[in-house]
């Protein structure tokens, strides 16, 4: 656990070291932010509502999108397909460390950070632009909301891990995680609530993990969902986490198997 | 005019050994081409549900609000076709090819950029060059000035584009760092997908006059539409004119105050 | 004969900001941030002629190649003058880019993935050469190099030795007349260190090249320059043969004995300064002047078997002009 503790401290450190890095990321991520919103605002226009959302709703959205791309989207895809096509990762195959263990570690620094500085953000554009946010009077809310974002959180790390591990086999590249990303980004309703979507096609993309890393506890925040529907919701995205944690293991074992026979 | 045709040879050549680099990973590349695929086809799928909801968005309708995306796309591919190379500038100055570029008798500025032609990218466009002519397929009778007026502004987005590749690749070369400056770049050119319109006036100014993503994107199809002044189109090509010397003084003194990575 | 190099006080400064520890200070060189001034290379002048193989030795850091980078043109000097083959370098000027080479051990122009015959074809590009010229070139550097089938092998699947073997040739194929090579051998096994010293001597005789080389493997040095220039701490130390730099600088000789019955080396110290002793065997460094009285003495006192005398290995000067100087 200490080796964890330590790498995470370290990690810390780094991440807040590069700073122009870090602002030019906060900067890029507030930009995608803003094009959105002001692109939801322009299709409200001057009715009352546009898809059942308000005004302070679909605020609310964007900028739990914000807290949420930063808490939920920031595995450490990269650096694995990077540490398998240099070879670096033998050096931790051989250690006596878990390389998933270290590699969430890692995550966590680089989300403490960036879950920090969306705050900030937020906070900022929450007094900047007219209408006001959506906040939740209920507590029970917010526990629903929170349980749901650090099993998103999870179950993202584990899906972008198992994909980041096909690096194993795809001679050395990141294709199938780029692939990943971008359907994750739609799927998941990072870039729109999905209600926008054709009914068929919104009832396809439920079957998926994907509505519950952004979808689905921002409706939950929302509360759009009644608190039975909140909890059935919790419960398919653990039952998710749980299969993708699985499958995820099964594909870094033989990964690493068919790795080791090719001799690195 | 051999000067030009040395530089074509060299950039084919380029293109072509990028090709082949590129196609020694083919499942990866299929990967990359797979998702640009799928982020297009999301977009329009996005866009097509949007309106199945509205009339309009900010006075455009489906059509109108298509082309300024398709317009966004063109630009955008046509640039990351030319310039992609600066993505790796940081990469190509710490890795010391850099250094191969400064002495050999070609310009440093454009080995940089055209080093790594993504011929996925030429793949991709191909679709988009499709879908923006059935879009102008929808839009009632051009003039020619309008068509005229789209294509010098296209060309004036894409030559923007490049101050500011120039820009970023000088700054690679000066502090050999800055990597993300191109990725800001990328998340900021997001906000050319919509017409400018849709955004609240400061904003607009910022896109305009501040980081011109606008005048790279959503003039052209502005202007085909006919609702961008001969005023705005000046601004445009004299923003471009002003830009394009900067970016090669600031390369300039860039290169001269390069200290090359210690090997 | 015309000059092909000439510098005049040739100096290099790099630039550092000065970092300051925490996150306070971090903030503060934001907004105020300090230099500091590095010299690697102080008023260095020297010439050397067309067509000779000046070896360039130095510590590591002495600003060899710094040196040699602003001799291509790769970076600007921060003070002092120099020309190569008639032109500044630093203006790159294509006339002058298109005579010249760079060959640096740890790096490579060529393309990682594919064969390196891609990167010859894009230098053929590159430096305008006319497809009967690029075939007569490659022709004989693939000969001379004996490349052979590894042109048309990826090169990440070569060798080190065969790959830097590529390399000089993607940077010979335009037969530049300066040629500026930093480390060449750097990394390789014994035999291809051979091949490519063997490599450079023919080429400066067959083109007449001039050539400037550094490195670490006095092997390559003695075999291959007549000429050295020595640098230390971005100064010019030393200019001029090999053969005087080893008098100048062997104030030493080496005095080798072996005994019939062992002796204890602690009682040979005040003949000189013991380097190993094994197997009966002494090996003692004696100061030039004093080798006539030690050797005597050793004779005298002890149950020599054997006894020879040595000039120091120039390998051994040059380390220890580095080490010490």
């Amino acid at each position: 656990m200490k080796t964890y503790w330590v790498a995470y401290q370290i990690a810390l450190q780094e991440t807040l070291q590069r700073r122009s890095t870090l602002i030019m990321d906060r900067l890029g991520g507030f930009a995608v932010v803003v094009s959105l919103y002001s692109f939801w605002i322009a299709l409200i226009g001057n009715k009352a509502t546009f898809l059942g959302y308000t005004r302070a709703e679909m605020l609310t959205y964007v900028l739990a999108l914000n807290i949420l791309r930063s808490f939920v989207f920031t595995g450490r895809g990269w650096q694995l397909v990077g540490e398998i096509s240099t070879g670096k990762i033998s050096s931790y195959l051989v250690r006596p460390l878990s390389y998933q263990g270290y590699a969430l570690a890692l995550d966590l620094a680089q989300k403490t950070v960036h879950v920090a500085a969306a705050f900030f953000e937020v906070g900022l554009l929450a007094l900047l632009v007219r209408g006001g946010l959506f906040l939740p009077s209920d507590p029970a809310t917010w526990i629903l909301f929170g349980v749901a974002v650090l099993l998103s959180s999870l179950l993202f790390f584990f899906l972008e891990f198992m994909v980041s591990s096909l690096a194993f086999w795809t001679s050395e590249s990141g294709g199938p995680l780029f692939c990943f990303e971008l359907f994750l980004q739609f799927a998941a309703g990072a870039f729109f609530p999905l209600d926008v979507l054709p009914l068929a096609l919104r009832r396809a993309l439920e079957a998926t993990p994907f509505p519950y890393m952004v979808y689905f506890p921002v409706r939950i925040f929302l509360e759009k969902v009644s608190p039975v529907e909140a909890l059935r919701i919790l419960g398919m995205e653990a039952l998710w986490l749980a299969a993708v944690y699985a499958a995820a293991m099964t594909v870094w074992r033989r990964g690493v198997r068919s790795y080791a026979a090719e001799g690195g | 005019m051999t000067t030009l045709r040395k530089y074509w040879r060299i950039w084919l050549r380029t293109a072509s050994m990028a090709m082949q680099a590129q196609l020694t990973y083919r499942l990866g590349s299929f990967g990359f081409l797979l998702g640009k695929m799928i982020r297009l086809f999301f977009f329009f799928a996005f866009m097509a549900a949007v309106f199945s909801h509205v009339e309009t968005v900010a006075g455009y309708s489906l059509i109108e609000t298509a082309l300024f995306f398709m317009t966004f796309n063109l630009v955008d591919m046509t640039a990351q076709i030319l310039f992609r190379g600066v993505y790796g500038a940081r990469r190509t100055v710490s890795e010391g090819d850099f250094d191969f570029y400064l002495v050999q008798p070609c310009s440093p500025l454009f080995r940089m950029t055209c080093s790594s032609v993504d011929f996925l990218d030429i793949i991709t466009i191909i679709p988009v060059i499709v879908m923006t002519g059935m879009v102008f397929a929808r839009l009632p009778p051009l003039g020619w000035q309008s068509c005229v007026a789209y294509g010098l502004l296209m060309v004036n987005g894409v030559a923007l584009i490049y101050a500011i590749h120039v820009l970023v690749a000088a700054l690679a070369v000066r502090t050999q760092e800055l990597e993300s400056a191109i990725w800001i770049y990328r998340d900021v050119m997001f906000m050319g997908k919509f017409p400018v319109d849709v955004y609240a006036p400061a904003v607009r100014w910022a896109l305009t006059v501040g980081v011109p993503i606008a005048v790279m994107t959503t003039f052209p199809a502005k202007a085909l539409l006919g609702r961008l002044s001969a005023a705005w189109i000046i601004y445009a090509f004299a923003l471009t004119a002003a830009a394009l010397p900067l970016s090669w003084l600031f390369w300039r003194d860039s290169v001269a105050r390069y200290t090359s990575s210690s090997s | 004969m015309a000059a092909a190099i000439e510098t005049k006080g040739l100096t290099k400064d790099y630039r550092s900001p000065l970092k300051e520890p925490g996150l306070w200070g971090g903030v503060k060189s934001l907004f105020d941030r300090q230099y500091k001034d590095t010299r690697a290379v102080d008023g260095v002048s020297f010439q050397i002629e067309e067509g000779e193989l000046v070896g360039f030795l130095g510590a590591n850091g002495a600003g060899k190649t710094t040196t040699l980078k602003m001799l291509s043109g790769l970076l600007t000097p921060t003070a002092g003058s120099a020309t190569a083959l008639g032109h500044v370098p630093w203006k790159r000027e294509s006339d002058f880019q298109r005579s010249i080479s760079l060959v640096m051990g740890q790096r490579s122009q060529l393309w990682w993935e594919i064969p390196a015959y891609e990167t010859f074809k894009l230098n053929q590009a590159i430096y305008g050469l006319s497809e009967a010229d690029f075939r007569e070139h490659l022709d004989e550097l693939v000969e001379l190099l004996d490349l052979g089938e590894h042109l048309s092998v990826p090169v990440k699947k070569l060798s080190l030795g065969q790959r830097m073997r590529a390399e000089l040739a993607a940077a010979l194929l335009h037969r530049p007349r300066l040629l500026l090579l930093d480390e060449p051998t750097i990394g390789l096994d014994v035999i291809m260190q051979k091949k490519v010293r063997e490599f450079v001597k023919v080429y400066n005789k067959r083109y007449g090249a001039t050539i400037m080389l550094t490195s670490h493997n006095m092997t390559d040095v003695v075999e291959l320059c007549k000429r050295v220039i020595v640098i230390e701490k971005g100064r010019l130390l030393y200019d001029g043969p090999l053969d005087r730099l080893v008098e100048r600088y062997a104030d030493h000789k080496i005095l080798r004995a072996r005994f019939t019955t062992p002796v204890d080396p602690a009682d040979l110290k005040i003949l000189g300064a013991v380097i190993k002793y094994e197997d009966s065997t002494i090996t003692l460094e004696v100061p030039r002047a004093q080798m006539a009285a030690s050797a005597a003495a050793l004779l005298r006192s002890y149950p020599v078997a054997d006894l020879n005398v040595e000039e120091v290995a120039i390998d051994d000067i040059v380390r220890r002009l580095f080490t010490h100087g």
